[in-house]
């Protein structure tokens, strides 16, 4: 096996061609692409070397069969108990419905000894959330490990938009994750406009980035309110949550649906700008309100601080994504490019990697958010509906409030013949675990909640 | 904590929304006495994600908000299946989480009430059942109410809470 640099992987995945599978395995600076033989397809796993491949080689197990050699896990990923053998993301595979087969036993990954005990959790919750499973190894109060496992939302995205058109394909790819739908849309957008060779238009791209920017502020303000609220400050949740409310029911205004479905589109009508303005402002003040009330809380920071420490190392090493990556000090963001600091983005950073820093980084983004919403105010604009597009291979990356979301689509005859989507999510949840080393299980709800990663998005 | 005590004295209360104020008034004194008079004040409710984007989930974490803040009509979202009166199914009922569903009602006391909630459980939305999606219908057992959208909005959620509430008995 070829030796493989160590860089940042990004994805890893099938695509089944007539003759052979091929794995595409994309890292920050190049891809690489291994073609196997039909007949008993077999890979030489990446996992020793990149931890996140583990989850990337399993759904690949799952979805196409394809053997994974050298690798230490090979667990299902995707299907659970009761999934018959199957490949679902084989071209020979039609089947609409599936009848359950047998139960198999799961395999926890979990520690042994004296005095060691194990807790379950999930996959249905005691909040209002969606499923999935957390297997704890305690010593008492404190974790020794947690063995996450999802897919409980699995939905079979990724055949259901196979021989659909890229123009279809689109109200379901803005529904894979209710709260990055706006970034989902505009990965598959750009795939629209790559696929067509139609240009970008500027003032149409100021829209959509703006659309965007309200999500994020969304999202980080919805945790401004539940990060305290698992730390038993219910006052933050009344507080914040008015403030996400709020801007939903402006997304709403500016849109016409509060979660953005549907607001992606080829045209920008004209909008009140005084009226955008006013409502930063407003929000803008109660936001530094809420800054400078909670900085005053011993009680909370006495929770965060220290708290599900992710170092600069192990997020390196993990590559993880987003929030979570810039609060240990990684510089990642989509976002870093020479359109976004035109308009006057800033790359925001913390170094600890706990609770409290990914906190303090979600308030600063939601300042520099709001200041490039104001920058990317425009006159309305539209380009042409396209109808024609060439067959390819098409790939997009946007940073979604979470992380770097990346969308590969291959378009064959007119239509979609593999459609994949990495959410950041499905790259910071294997690192989560490494948050949970030094604290007791009380903890993991506050942990949890402050890296907000997504279970529909990863689970497709 | 003083600034949190000065600004709420500012403000002072907040919970209204200036756009449905008055609609939305009617239909809360509406809904409490219906839950005061049909469930003893206080209505219990078993939130459960079957495979959703997570949207569903949002609109129901707007509705303890101040603005909507069911709480103080007297319904409550449980932490347990055992503590409760309805099962607010949303998601799609992918294949992994069919059985999970199903104990969750089993678990629950009798008597027990399934409302489905956004177009995805009786798919009537974006997603159609294939190898992953099972839906609501398949799990037999009986749905009391359905409330439409995708997501239903807060408001929607409550007005179908009230409407179920009318229809049930």
């Amino acid at each position: 096996m070829k030796q493989i640099k160590q860089h940042r992987l990004i994805a890893r995945f099938a695509v089944e061609n007539s003759d052979n599978f091929e794995v595409i395995t994309i890292f920050d600076d190049e891809i690489q692409r291994e073609k196997l033989d039909k007949q008993n397809p077999t890979l030489m796993s990446i996992s020793p070397k990149y931890t996140t491949a583990t989850w990337f080689e399993r759904k690949i197990k799952d979805d196409f069969g394809i053997k994974i050699e050298g690798s230490y896990d090979n667990r299902p990923l995707v299907h659970h108990e009761r999934f018959p053998t199957l490949n679902p993301l084989r071209k020979d595979f039609q089947d609409r419905s599936l009848k359950f087969d047998d139960f198999t036993p799961y395999k926890y990954e979990v520690v042994k000894g004296e005095g060691v005990f194990e807790v379950a959790v999930g996959p249905v919750h005691a909040g209002i959330i969606e499923p999935g499973h957390f297997q704890f190894s305690q010593e008492g109060e404190r974790i020794l490990h947690l063995d996450i496992r999802h897919f409980y939302t699995y939905r079979g995205i990724e055949k259901s938009l196979e021989n659909t058109s890229l123009l279809e394909a689109r109200e379901m790819i803005e529904r894979i994750s209710g709260n990055e739908s706006i970034a989902y849309q505009l990965a598959w957008f750009d795939i629209v406009l790559q696929a067509s060779g139609v240009e970008y238009d500027e003032k149409l791209k100021k829209y959509h980035c703006l659309l965007l920017e309200l999500e994020r502020v969304i999202d980080h303000l919805t945790d401004l309110g539940f990060i305290p609220n698992d730390a038993g400050f219910g006052a933050a949740l009344s507080f914040a949550s008015q403030l996400s409310e709020d801007t939903r029911v402006f997304l709403k205004e500016l849109c016409g649906h509060r979660f953005g479905f549907g607001s992606v589109g080829f045209e920008v009508k004209e909008y009140d700008k005084d009226r955008i303005l006013d409502f930063l402002n407003v929000l803008e003040e109660k936001v530094r309100w809420f800054e400078d009330w909670i900085v005053d809380i011993p009680s909370v920071w006495s929770r965060f601080d220290t708290t599900g420490t992710l170092n600069k190392q192990k997020a390196k090493k993990y590559g993880v994504l987003g929030v979570v990556a810039r609060a240990s000090g990684k510089r990642v963001d989509t976002r870093d490019n020479l359109f976004y600091k035109k308009h006057g983005f800033v790359l925001q950073n913390e170094t600890v990697g706990d609770v409290a820093s990914r906190f303090k980084l979600r308030i600063k983004e939601i300042y520099n958010s709001m200041r490039l919403i104001k920058n990317f105010i425009d006159e309305p604009s539209m380009v042409k509906k396209p109808v024609k597009f060439c067959d390819g291979e098409y790939m997009s990356f946007v940073e979604s409030s979470i992380g770097e979301l990346f969308v590969y689509v291959k378009l064959k005859d007119g239509v979609i013949d593999r459609f994949y989507a990495r959410d950041p999510s499905f790259i910071n949840w294997q690192a989560l675990y490494l948050m949970m080393k030094k604290d007791i299980i009380a903890d993991f709800p506050l942990i949890n909640k402050s890296c907000d990663l997504s279970y529909a998005g990863s689970d497709l | 904590m003083i600034k949190f005590w000065q600004r709420r004295v500012e403000n002072s209360i907040v919970t209204r929304h200036l756009e449905f104020d008055k609609d939305l008034e009617d239909i809360k004194k509406e809904l409490k006495s219906k839950i005061a008079k049909k469930f003893a004040g206080s209505l219990a409710i078993r939130m459960v994600s079957s495979g959703s984007c997570n949207a569903c989930e949002a609109e129901c974490n707007a509705l303890s908000n101040p603005y909507y803040d069911l709480q103080r009509l007297g319904i409550h979202f449980v932490a347990s299946p055992r503590h409760a009166d309805v099962m607010l199914l949303s998601g799609v009922v992918s294949v992994n989480m069919y059985h999970h569903v199903l104990e969750v009602y089993h678990q629950m006391p009798q008597p027990a009430y399934i409302i489905t909630l956004g177009d995805c459980p009786l798919l009537e939305g974006v997603f159609k059942e294939n190898f992953a999606i099972k839906g609501a219908d398949s799990l037999k057992l009986p749905i009391s109410h359905h409330i439409r959208g995708c997501p239903p909005e807060p408001k929607e959620i409550i007005r179908g809470l009230l409407d179920f509430l009318e229809d049930f008995m």
